[in-house]
Parts: structure tokens; sequence; C-alpha cells
């Protein structure tokens, strides 16, 4: 089969052919007339196909500056002031500053660059000239030559200088660091040569085709394409990064535990934000003197300053049940309980009061609810703690709910949120009795984490809502949850959002 | 939260065995202890207290004392390392709160003994004779009660110990003192009886502790010795001070600021005298009978003391056992448990609980000091502490219930696809604002509507939302230097007052989306709106409006149906100021649905 290639590598290997010697990169682009990307893209396909040797070294080239042509007719700074200082002998600093002026050049300049050539030396606030110095007024300094050589012929290599008596290391030095006139450039040179086979193939057996990059609506209807070789990309190039837009992350977490109650069974309630501490704290038994209950902790509201209660029955039974027990079986706290104080309007302290309020509205087993929403602590901003967070609340009301079903529906959970490991260790938490807290091995860390309280609610906490069953209550914080996935340490981050970031967790994590 | 730092070699001397530091560990998390880490501990001690002023062994020796606030050019001597097990204290579980505590559990869990303590305690002849003015108002510290410990003489390990748990229950009980304190002194500094009374600030002087020979009116030390500047906000209302002291008038303490020097515990004290006062009696009773149990687990041997009442005598500690009656098969439903009788007897005893079976229940003896059982449930969690939760097969409930979700989360999921479908990326902010950032900044009056914080720590946190503009206008600024245009949107609640709920306001869920960008207006902003509004298919009808945080004549209304409504427009140029922002921003919010 003949080989195909197309217009544009015809030109490079035409150059190639008609040439006996070895050409540089440089010396085809000049002849084809095809650039140098796609020069060295063809030399290399050539070289894999077997129809070429290349040869590569490194050269260190001169490229001048855009005003180094004119710098050089009017005569470098350090140059311009040679005859005058070499006239004197010695000079102060003051007298070259004030010449310096004079002829707009920088005295900076002046004095770094004829320090570095040896031209001067400093003395007590003096410049004196040095023997150097003197030699050099009617003699170009090894760069100057190099200059004025690569001025003349647009290229030039360091390698070349020491045919033309000039010291190649002298020119590296002196315009090492003047980037204003000159930069040195290490490149890459290749050198090819045909092999006496690609020679054979490519003056014989070659068929010349079109190349592009795209296909227009007309190559495509006219079947011009057949014609026409669509270049090959490097296929493995990275490509530029995109990211679509997204729900935040915070949101992706309280999606999944959703999911994951919802697969379970459980129908998805809601409360309010703003509670009254009847439901917050004094239906969970907790006693009216207990320190979470202090404005420590609390946000406490003056607008709407006081709720209304549930039903008589309800209070009546609540009130008991903290007072003395009531037929709840308990002893009580013992304690005068405050209506007053069960009015008091508060933030939710836990969504607890979310799960406990539909307790209180059907205690008939079986059921299975649960909720996600936001809580409050009456806490300072800071990169570990914010007054507010988002937690999870799931309760089972059932005849066969026990601690063994807790940990089992808890162990369930947390696998559904991703976690294959777990385990528990005894708690001791202010409603519930057994309390567990639930440990997940987080792989990305090697350790256990705590994850969550749970329990079975106190029959102080149930009876008097005419629950007659065990109930198995539990809770987790999303917030500290969404830190440890996504590994941010300040929690800020969530909320105050890099939009960025956000496009950028993946959906997957 | 406190931390007790336990010695592993400690704790160890009084299991009398060798376990390894895991082995403890796991018992103790076992037990239902959060142990914290374990650590090296650098033990020093005030030169001239002689309290205890430990270091972990990273941190840098200290120079200053903790208590008394002697400070020393040199840092303190160290005078021993020690392998440290940290815990978190457990509020409801005073009597874990020390190595004595610890050990006795441990001891039920490792199988070294079981079944009750034996607290004996013998009659006492000292008697605390108390004043009534202390039931007063102005003077009120009714509740005391005391005893007497003569303990093995105590070396620097067990007199650190009774600090330390002393300073543990103040917090645990006494809710940082204010409920009960407790002092503990040497008896034979002490000539009985006691009396408890009260003196006045002014005139009145003695010793306080750690600064041997300077007499002190209790009005200077609430002023200038460390404790006494601690915990003067607990006498705000005293008109005097109640006050301990011996029949020859040496001062003991001043409850619950400061003991006296000269009457404190050093090395080699052994009869120790120990009281407690508070403002209730279950407080100080607990408390007594708390620290005294674990002083008899380091050796001690108690004697009562008699309290003088104005309504008449009586003797404390009572460390009788109190008893509960608890029944099999509920404990076995309540933790879906299987046991025979005999596993359920030996797990209560491995908790260090006696059993006896009666006819239909069975009777469980439990110390003094347990003051958090109120309930037999409280017993089935020793029950299945003694099971050991990591014996314990797991299981689900095999009822079945048919899941259902929000019907306002299924529309903003709905909401969110739309929205990001069109190019919006989902930010999430806080609800709590300050007035500024969510009314000045708006050119806006605080109206009637939202809900006002009383107690906030800072001023950040004073309303809750009742719009969600302000997430928005900061996620852009924070965002400022980012290629322009963005586009972000918030789903989330917000709260309006509404006195007709019971709990005084109405919640909703909210749509806000804007987009910033030299191109943007109004324009914009209605077409995305549309657009959510034919997913949704919702209908409404578009009026005029003007409101401060908008451009005049770039702002509209849309009400509908059940409550329906939008605003949209274009920012007003001096909010964008206000928030830092150059370019023109428009924005829309639509309330989606009534949550509560």
């Amino acid at each position: 089969m003949r080989k195909t290639v197309s217009k544009r590598q015809w030109k490079v290997f035409k150059v190639l052919l008609d040439s006996n010697q070895e050409l540089s990169t440089p010396q085809i682009e000049t002849r084809s007339g095809v650039e140098h990307p796609q020069v060295a893209a063809t030399l290399i396909y050539a070289q894999e196909q077997g129809w070429l040797t290349l040869k590569e070294h490194l050269r260190k080239e001169l490229i001048l500056s855009d005003s180094a042509e004119d710098q050089m007719k009017k005569g470098l700074p350090e140059r311009q002031v040679l005859p005058i200082l070499a006239e004197k002998g010695r000079m102060p600093m003051q007298e070259m500053a004030r010449i310096a002026k004079q002829k707009e050049i920088p005295m900076g300049d002046i004095i770094k660059w004829s320090s570095l050539r040896g031209w001067v030396k400093k003395d007590k606030g003096e410049l004196i000239i040095t023997k150097d110095g003197h030699k050099a007024i009617d003699n170009p300094d090894a760069d100057e030559k190099a200059i004025e050589l690569a001025i003349k012929s647009g290229t030039l290599f360091l390698d070349q200088l020491e045919n033309q008596g000039i010291d190649p290391a002298r020119v590296n030095k002196l315009l090492n660091k003047r980037t204003s006139l000159a930069k040195i450039k290490e490149r890459t040179i290749r050198l090819a040569c045909l092999t006496d086979a690609g020679r054979k193939i490519l003056s014989e057996d070659i068929k010349i085709i079109k190349e592009q990059n795209i296909l227009s609506p007309e190559d495509i209807e006219s079947g011009e394409w057949k014609n026409i070789k669509l270049r090959h990309y490097n296929v493995t190039l990275e490509a530029e990064k995109i990211y679509p837009t997204k729900i935040h992350p915070m949101q992706k977490i309280i999606q999944q535990t959703r999911k994951a109650f919802l697969e379970m069974g459980f129908t998805e309630i809601v409360s309010p934000q703003a509670e009254s501490a009847f439901w917050d704290f004094d239906a969970l038994f907790q006693p009216q003197d207990h320190p979470a209950r202090d404005m420590q902790d609390t946000f406490y509201l003056t607008r709407p300053a006081e709720a209304k209660l549930p039903h008589d029955k309800f209070v009546e039974n609540v009130k008991q049940t903290h007072e003395n027990g009531w037929k709840t079986g308990s002893t009580g706290w013992g304690y005068k309980w405050n209506l007053s104080r069960a009015k008091e309007m508060v933030l939710r302290t836990h969504t607890t009061s979310t799960t406990i309020r539909a307790l209180a509205e059907d205690p008939n087993p079986p059921r299975k609810v649960f909720c996600v929403g936001k809580v409050y602590r009456n806490e300072a901003i800071s990169y570990k703690h914010l007054p507010e967070f988002f937690q999870v609340d799931g309760v089972i009301i059932d005849e066969a709910a026990s601690l063994a079903t807790l940990l089992g529906t808890l162990q369930e959970f947390y696998r559904k949120m991703g976690f294959e490991k777990v385990k528990f260790k005894p708690a001791f938490f202010p409603y519930t009795e057994p309390s567990a807290e639930a440990f997940v091995y987080m792989e990305s860390k090697k350790s256990w984490i705590e994850l969550g309280g749970s329990g079975v609610f106190r029959p102080e906490v149930t009876r008097p809502f005419g629950c007659k069953v065990p109930v198995l209550a539990w809770g987790l914080g999303l917030d500290r949850l969404a830190m440890l996935r996504y590994g941010i340490n300040d929690i800020r981050e969530l909320y105050w959002s890099d939009l960025d970031k956000i496009r950028e967790v993946s959906l997957c994590r | 939260m406190p931390v007790v730092t336990v010695s592993v070699k400690r704790l160890n001397e009084l299991l009398n065995k060798q376990y390894k530091l895991n082995v403890l560990v796991d018992a103790l998390e076992q037990l239902g202890c959060d142990v914290e880490d374990t650590a090296e501990l650098g033990l020093y001690q005030c030169p001239a207290c002689q309290t205890p002023n430990d270091r972990l062994e990273h941190e840098e020796p200290p120079k200053r004392c903790d208590f008394c606030g002697f400070e020393s050019e040199e840092p303190f001597e160290k005078y021993a390392t020690d392998k440290v097990i940290r815990i978190d204290l457990l509020a409801d579980r005073p009597d874990l709160f020390d190595t004595g505590g610890l050990s006795r559990a441990l001891k039920g869990y490792l199988k070294l003994e079981k079944g009750l303590s034996e607290f004996t305690v013998k009659e006492g002849n000292i008697e605390v004779n108390v004043d009534p003015v202390l039931s007063q108002k102005e003077t009120f510290r009714p509740y005391i009660a005391c005893a007497v410990i003569t303990m093995p003489p105590l070396d620097q390990t067990s007199l650190r110990e009774i600090m330390r748990l002393q300073e543990n229950l103040h917090w645990g009980i006494g809710r940082d003192r204010k409920l009960s304190s407790i002092g503990v002194y040497d008896l034979g500094t002490l000539t009985p009886p006691i009396k408890y009374t009260t003196v006045d600030p002014i005139e009145f002087k003695f010793c306080p502790l750690g600064m041997p020979g300077v007499q002190m009116t209790p009005r200077k030390i609430l002023e200038e010795h460390p404790k006494g500047v601690a915990y003067a906000h607990l006498m705000d209302n005293y008109k005097r001070y109640p006050i301990l002291m011996d029949a020859n008038d040496l001062v003991l303490a001043m409850p619950p600021i400061i003991n006296s020097n000269e009457t404190k515990c050093k090395i080699n004290s052994s009869r120790l005298f120990v009281d407690v006062t508070g403002i209730t009696q279950d407080a100080v009773i607990n408390s007594l009978n708390t620290l005294v149990s674990a002083l008899i687990e380091l050796g001690g041997e108690v004697e009562t003391v008699k309290m003088n009442y104005p309504e008449g005598p009586k003797a404390t500690p009572d460390l009788s056992p109190k008893k509960i009656n608890i029944k099999l098969d509920a404990a076995q439903n309540w933790l879906g448990l299987d046991f025979s009788k005999q596993e359920f007897m030996g797990y209560i005893r491995k908790m260090r609980l006696n059993i006896e079976p009666k006819k239909d229940v069975y009777e469980v003896s439990y110390p003094a000091f347990r003051s958090d059982i109120r309930h037999e449930v409280d017993l089935f969690e020793d029950l299945a502490i003694g099971y050991g939760f990591k014996n314990i097969q797991t299981k689900l409930v095999p009822s079945l219930t048919i899941g259902e979700a929000r019907k306002e989360e299924e529309l903003s999921q709905i909401v969110r696809e739309a929205m990001t479908g069109l190019g919006f990326t989902e930010i999430m902010s806080l609800h709590l604002q300050s007035v500024e950032r969510h009314f000045t900044k708006y050119q806006m009056e605080p109206g009637k509507e939202h809900v006002i914080i009383k107690n906030p720590k800072t001023i950040e946190q004073k309303v809750a939302r009742c719009h969600l503009m302000t997430g928005v206008m900061e996620t852009f600024y924070k965002n400022r230097r980012k290629t322009v245009p963005q586009r972000i949107f918030e789903v989330g609640n917000i709260m309006l007052i509404n006195p007709k709920m019971e709990t005084g306001t109405n919640e909703y869920r909210h749509l806000a989306f804007a987009i910033i960008g030299p191109e943007t207006g109004y324009a914009e902003g209605r077409m995305v709106l549309d657009s959510v509004m034919r997913e949704l298919n919702y209908k409404g009808d578009y009026k005029p409006v003007s409101h401060p945080a908008f451009c005049q004549g770039r702002c509209a209304e849309l009400t509908g149906d059940a409550g329906l409504w939008a605003r949209v427009g274009e920012i007003h140029p001096q909010v964008l100021n206000n928030f830092g922002l150059t370019y023109p921003v428009s924005y829309c919010e639509l309330r989606l649905v009534k949550v509560i």
C-alpha cells in the first residue's frame, strides 16, 4: 500500500530529499516555509516510520532584545562615559551622576556594568579607571562583538563565536543577567538525515493528500472528506479542566442522609426552628435547672417571647413527671416545675424537639420518622464551631424496639452513609437509657471517629405522651461529617463559599 | 468539659494487677468512659500550698500556682512523670470521677470483684452546730453534711487525688460551686464541736489557703485571692458570709470560696474532716457520699458526724445501699437480649450492685452515691454494660413501614435540578445575622416581622433571617476577584413572626438566585424566574414595586394562588457599594412553599 503524507509534511520531506547532508530544524523551517511545531511533529513522525534519523543537541542561542540594536547604535551607557573618565583618570561619584543625568542614562547601569567589565574601581567615593578600562576605549568587548554579529546574521549560537576569536565564556558572563540587552537561551537543535529506506519510499511510493483540523459542512456533504486526512491529535495530552455547576457539598450530605432514611422506611417530619422550651427541654425530661438550658448555651428569643403550650393533659403529665415521676415508674427530679419557664421561646438546640413532637402527635407503633434541620447553640463563630449546624434525628416507635435493634438500625444507617465498619460504646445522655455512641472507621483518617449519639428514650420522656412501647432515638451533627468527609479544617469554609471549590468537589465523594 | 487524668501505675496498684494500657483503655470505654487520649504527665507541686500543678509533657513547666497564685522565678520542680489515661468527665456519673471510683468499677468489669463494695460507717462523736441564720434569704446556704475519715497517712499521690476529686465534684455536682462545695481538713488541727455560721465581710479576718501569715477580710479575699476573684460572683447577694469555725473560733473555711491555711491537709495528715455545704440538699448529700465512697476505695475508714440543725439532729454520711425492683422479662425486652436468670444476676453483680430474687421481681441494691438511678431503666443500662456492648447481637425491627418524604424537600430537589441545569451553583449560608447585615446594608428598616434573639454572644447572631439576600451578596463579595458573570442560588427556610401560631412563627421555603456581571439586569433575572415557574407549574402576575434594596423602576413582585410570591429586580447601586461589589447584580427570591 502506498504511504500517504499531507501536503505540509511533503514540503518538509522535499527539503530533505533535495539535500544530501544533515539539516537542522531551523534550516528546514527556512527552506520549507513550514513553521517550527509542524516541522518538529513531521520529523518525529518520520523517525517513528524509520524514514530518517534525528540527532539532538543543546545549543546556547543569543537572542537580542528589541532595543538591542538601538542601544548599540547609541553606545552602551558604560561606553558612553568611558572616554570622559579616561581623560580625568578619576572622578567623584557626584560628578559621574551629573554627567549621567545630562546624558539621560541611569547612573546605576554605568556603575554596575563598567564594574562587571573591570573597567573601573571604586575608591572613597571616587571612580577610578583601570588599565582594562583604558584598553577598552578603542576595543569593543566580547559581548559587543557578539551582538554586532547577531544583528548581522539573525541567529547566533555561542558555539559559533570561537571561530570569530570571541570568548564565549565572557559573553555568557556579561550578558547572563542583562536581559534589557540580550538573553541567552538553551535550545534543542535537531539534525535530520534521511535513511536509505526513507529516501527510497519518499522518492517512489508516496500519495500526497490534504490534511485538515476540522471538516466543513461542504466537505462532509460533497464527499470531499474522502480526500482529506484529519490531522492526528496527541489524544493522551491533558485536557483543559472544566466543572459542572453543582449542589452544595453540605447539601449532598443532607440528601444522602434523607435517602438513607427514606430507603429504610422512615417518614420525613418537620417542626419549628423557633421552639418552646417545653418541646426543646421539658418534654425530654431535662430539669429546668439543667446547665444546657443556661443562657450561656441556648439562644432565647425576645420576639416571639412566649409560646402557647399543647393541650393541658400533656403539660400536666410532663409537670408531674418532673416533680415526682408521675405514672412512669420514676422518682422524678423532685423540684417544683415552673410553667412560665416551659413557655419561653428558644432556637431549638436539637432536632429531638421534632421527633418528640411527632411522638406526641401519634405514639402508636409501628412508626419510623426522621428529620434533618438546623439547630442552634449560643457560641461565637470560630474555625471549629458555628452557632448553627445541621442535625439529623431519627426515631423508631415499635413493640420490638430495644437496644439490640437500635444498634442494628444504626449499623444499617451508617452503612448507607458509606461507613462499613461501625462499633458502639456505652454513653450517658440525659434522656435515653441505655445510651450508645457510634464510632465509624474513617479510611481517610485511618482511625475511628465518634459520630452521633443514640439510645432508648427514658419512659419519663415517652409515657407522658401516651406512648407505651420502647422508642429508639438517635441524632448526628452533619456539619462535622461534612468536615471529615471533605477534609475541611475550617468550618466557616462551608458557609462562606469559594464558588470554584464547590464546583471542584467531586459528586461521588 | 473537665478532663480527669488517671495514672496507669496507680490504677494497677489499686487493682493489684499489671494490666497493659490498651486493656485498661478498652475496659474503661466499655464502661462508658470517654477516653480522650493517653499521655505522659509531668507532676509538679506548688512550693507554697502543695497543690498539684500537673502539666502534660509537651507543655511548659508551671511558674505560677493554678490554685493560690504563688509565683516563682524558676519553674516548679518536676518530681515525677506518670503515664496517664485522660478521660472526659461524665456529668451523670460523679462516682467515676476519680481513680478510686474507676478502680471500683474496673474491678467488677475485669471480674476481680463483684457485688456491692463494703461501705462501713462507724458512729463518731463530732458535732456541727448549724446557725438558723443560714436559712435566711440574705445568707442562704442552709445545707451541710460532714464526715470524718481516717486514711493511710497521706502522701503526694493520695493528697493530689483528694484535691482533684474535690475539684471535679465541684464541677460535676456543684455546678462550679453554685449548688454545693466541699472542704477537706486535717482533723488534728481542729477542736470540736464545729460551728457553721456567718461573719461580717468587712470586720472579720482570717488566713486563707496559700497565703501563710496573711490575715484578710472576706471582702478582701474576694478582691485579691485568685479563688476569691474567680468565685466572687457567688456571693453577690450575701449580706454576711457563711463560715465554718471550730470551738476556738479557728476558721476551717469560708464556703464556697476558700479554706483556711491553718487547717489544710498536708503530707502525713491521716484523720480528715470533710464538709459539704450548699443550697440544695441533693447536691450536698451526693457530693459527700461520692467523696467518702471514693476515699474508702483508697483505704479510708469513715465515721459519722452529727449535724445539729435548728429542727433537730441528723448524722451524715448515710452510705446504706438503696433498693429498687426490676423485672427480668422487662429487662430482656428493653435490651433485646436473651440471657438466663443466672447470667442476668451475674451482669448486675459485675456492675458492683447486689441482686436478690424476690417473688415476681429482683431487688437490686445500689450504693448511696448512684444519684443517677431514678427508674428501673437506669439499671437496664448497667445490665447492658455488664453484658458488654461488644457482645450484643444487633438486629432490625421486623415491622414494615413505608417511607415518605416531605413535600417541601421533594420540591426543593426539583428546584435544585432546574437551577443547576440553568448554570447556577448552589450556596448555603447561615440563618443568624446582625441587624446591619440583614437590614441596614439594604437601606431597609428592621420591621416587626423577624425573630429577635435575646442573648447572643455577638451581634452577628441578633436576627433569624427573613430573606435570603445576605448569603448571596456575601458570596459575591467573597468571590469578587473571580471571573464574572457568576450565577448562584440558595434554597432554604426563612422565619416570619405570626402571633397566631403555637410558637409564634411561620417558616417558608424560599429560593434565591442571583447573577453578577457587567451584562446582567432585570431581563435576565426575570427570564430565569419565568423558567423556574414553568418547571414548577406555578402561575402569577407581575406588578412593579419599589423596594429600597432594588433600583427604582427595575423591581417587580409576583403574586399568585396559594400564597405564591416572588420579588425580582436589579440590586440598588448603594447596596452594591455597601457589600463592596462593582458589577450589577440581578436578584430574585421566590417563595416555594409554606413549611410551618
